[in-house]
């Protein structure tokens, strides 16, 4: 087990050398740079240039990069927010994004399965009906139109919601009652992919025969479902969960643009049109290393909801 | 038969399908007593399997009971709800499928999985499970149970895996067994341990027992009395020596005659009986049976045979029983092998 965990970070290590070599290379071969700009004269580039290093060749820069991870200094923005230290916006932005990202999760994981069961055990009747119908439109219709249109009715029209982000700077009442809208943009997704996974997996499972035996021993049907159903439809799923985080995380750019959240999406695109080498180098390896760390974690658990799985690949659980 | 604990009244169960409705058990009626082993024996699709459903209450959702009562203790079954239901369930009446490696849940503990229903209905305490889930595994023979009941169904063999569907269809202590076709998924060998395991217990608890197959040799060892089902319907019933040494229905004939015995003859050839059973969406009318019977009388194909009593015990379901009808033998293969086993002893001393 131990061993298999540090191979696994031995692992996770050289991933992320590799996406940050990739990431690096690929935004070095987009035509143009940092200070690119008519209106900065000749000499003050080369000289900026010279300041950043860019006038060495990409070996040498992706040297210096290595070295600010391992000293964890990532350096200055050059562009997005000029001559800010990167990890203060960072510290700044990424709590938003992170509390939008997991209140969400909040949202999405017990509606999913809220909804996927009740479409299981209500398979083809009016109950299913309903929750396929609402699953189409969530998976269908992108979340910044639904965002727009509950921004524009729920906010506008009826006032239930301030328009945009509140600018408190302090998690009080204000913000969250301001982000609530934009959660729920994000949550549409995930609860519809979710539903519909669970929903397939579910009724897989309540035709299983130990559905039948767990009945025939005696057991009520909820308890049936809730212990042995739900348990073995979950497997599959967990590993998902990975995907819906690491999905919401980055993927909230538009939501977050639409409330004007300071969030982690507006920096990262601003950073990938501005040519700003050290803060998307910085935010890919830190939304890698997220995911990374959360597939590492979800990997770990499987063997805690199926005894089937042993971590590591030991003896111990040979068939005896 | 006063002391019966089930009685099946003209049970008919429908299967609504996109196709239309498939009529799976058509007016079946039998009684099981305490203490006695009926088996219901009858090609895959006749119909057993669903019986045994519906008398467990556990049917699918497409399937409806369209005529007919189950009486148990005073109850009907078709008519009770299902909160109701799960309180039988499980205390006394149980159920053991055909195939041990999908029945027990995979990622629940073998232990747990045995006493659940005891625990969860509050008959023994959460403290007290182990020594009875270990009590129960004692009783279905398995090794060791102090260190398998914090094992996984992975960690266990098919005929293992079959013990412990036992084990948890006990725990209850039922009174009625249902197994449906318990042996099949096994091997030969593990085969007949489980039939002694299930004959076993059925003396030491007298327990009525269903059980279901599609082995005649299995039947011979361990029922009483026999049914034989063909789409849908019983076509014949009675004591297991009655329905081997006297079997009255071609169809009988024909499935007694496929089977080989320990005289069949390297070259000789077993009957088989020509033709596919009937689309169950349109049964044929008449006997059902008619169409592959080369026995089959005009009227076969026009009125549905009712039950002709051969004694008390046994009855059949073929005109060819009716007074008026021509005397026709069974095959002489048949013949000759009843009587040699007759002579021997070789069937209906299972018990």
């Amino acid at each position: 087990m131990l061993k298999y965990v540090l191979q696994r970070v031995l692992f996770m290590f050289i991933a992320l050398f590799l996406v940050s070599l990739f990431t690096f290379f690929l935004i070095n071969s987009v035509p143009g740079g940092p200070f690119e700009n008519p209106a900065i004269r000749p000499e003050v580039r080369l000289a900026m240039e010279r300041r950043f290093h860019l006038d060495q060749p990409l070996i040498v820069q992706f040297g210096h990069f290595l070295r600010s991870i391992v000293t964890f200094d990532f350096g200055i923005s050059l562009i997005v927010q000029p001559s800010r230290d990167i990890t203060d916006i960072l510290t700044e932005r990424f709590p938003i994004t992170i509390v939008l990202n997991l209140l969400s999760n909040f949202i999405i994981v017990p509606l999913g399965f809220f909804l996927g069961s009740l479409a299981a055990l209500k398979r083809n009747r009016i109950p299913d009906h309903a929750v396929s119908a609402l699953v189409v439109v969530f998976i269908s219709v992108p979340s910044f139109v639904l965002a727009s249109l509950m921004q524009y009715f729920l906010a506008f029209r009826l006032g239930l919601f301030p328009m945009i982000f509140s600018t408190s700077q302090n998690w009080d009442w204000d913000r969250l009652h301001s982000m609530i809208l934009p959660i729920l943009a994000l949550s549409f997704g995930g609860i519809a992919f979710i539903t519909r996974f669970l929903r397939g997996e579910l009724i897989e499972t309540l035709n299983s025969d130990y559905m039948l035996l767990a009945k025939t021993k005696g057991l009520r049907t909820h308890q049936a479902v809730f212990r042995h159903a739900l348990r073995n439809s979950l497997i599959p799923i967990m590993g998902m969960l990975v995907g819906i985080f690491v999905t919401i995380l980055s993927g909230s750019v538009v939501v977050e643009e639409i409330f004007a959240i300071p969030g982690m999406g507006r920096i990262m695109i601003n950073a990938l049109l501005s040519h700003d080498y050290p803060l998307i180098m910085a935010t890919t390896v830190m939304y890698t290393f997220i995911a990374l760390v959360a597939r590492l974690l979800i990997d770990l658990s499987y063997s805690i909801v199926d005894p089937r799985i042993v971590i590591g690949g030991g003896r111990s659980a040979a068939r005896s | 038969m006063s002391d019966n604990i089930l009685q099946v009244k003209n049970l008919s169960v429908e299967f609504k399908t996109f196709t239309g409705t498939v009529k799976a058990v058509r007016d079946v009626s039998f009684d099981l007593a305490r203490g006695e082993t009926l088996a219901i024996v009858g090609e895959s699709g006749s119909g057993k399997s669903v019986t045994s459903k519906a008398i467990m209450g556990i049917l699918q959702q497409n399937a409806t009971i369209s005529q007919g009562q189950i009486s148990y203790s005073d109850m009907d079954l078709t008519k009770i709800k299902q909160k109701q239901f799960s309180e039988i369930r499980g205390s006394r009446m149980a159920m053991v499928f055909q195939d041990p490696l999908s029945a027990l849940n995979p990622v629940m503990k073998i232990g747990k999985q045995i006493t659940e229903s005891l625990v969860l209905s509050g008959k023994i305490s959460r403290k007290d499970a182990p020594a009875k889930a270990m009590e129960l595994m004692k009783a279905v023979a398995i090794p060791e149970p102090e260190k398998r009941y914090n094992q996984y169904p992975f960690q266990f063999s098919g005929g293992m895996r079959q013990r412990i569907v036992i084990a948890c269809a006990l725990a209850g202590d039922p009174e009625l067994l249902i197994c449906d076709e318990p042996t099949t998924a096994l091997d030969v060998s593990v085969q007949s341990q489980i039939l002694e395991l299930i004959r076993d217990l059925q003396k030491e608890r007298n327990l009525s027992v269903i059980f279901i197959t599609h082995d005649m040799g299995v039947v011979a060892g361990i029922a009483n009395r026999m049914a034989v089902m063909y789409a849908g319907k019983i076509v014949e019933i009675g004591n297991v020596d009655e329905v081997f040494y006297n079997p009255q229905h071609p169809y009988t004939w024909n499935l007694l005659a496929a089977m080989p015995d320990m005289e069949t003859e390297q070259d000789e050839k077993l009957l088989s009986i020509p033709g596919t059973p009937p689309n169950m969406l349109h049964p044929p009318v008449g006997d059902a049976f008619a169409a592959r019977n080369k026995f089959a009388l005009n009227i076969d194909n026009r009125v549905e045979p009712p039950m002709f009593k051969i004694s008390d015990t046994h009855y059949a379901a073929t005109w060819l029983l009716h007074p008026d009808a021509p005397k026709v033998e069974m095959p002489d293969v048949l013949k000759k092998r009843l009587e040699r086993q007759k002579a021997k002893g070789a069937y209906g001393n299972g018990k």
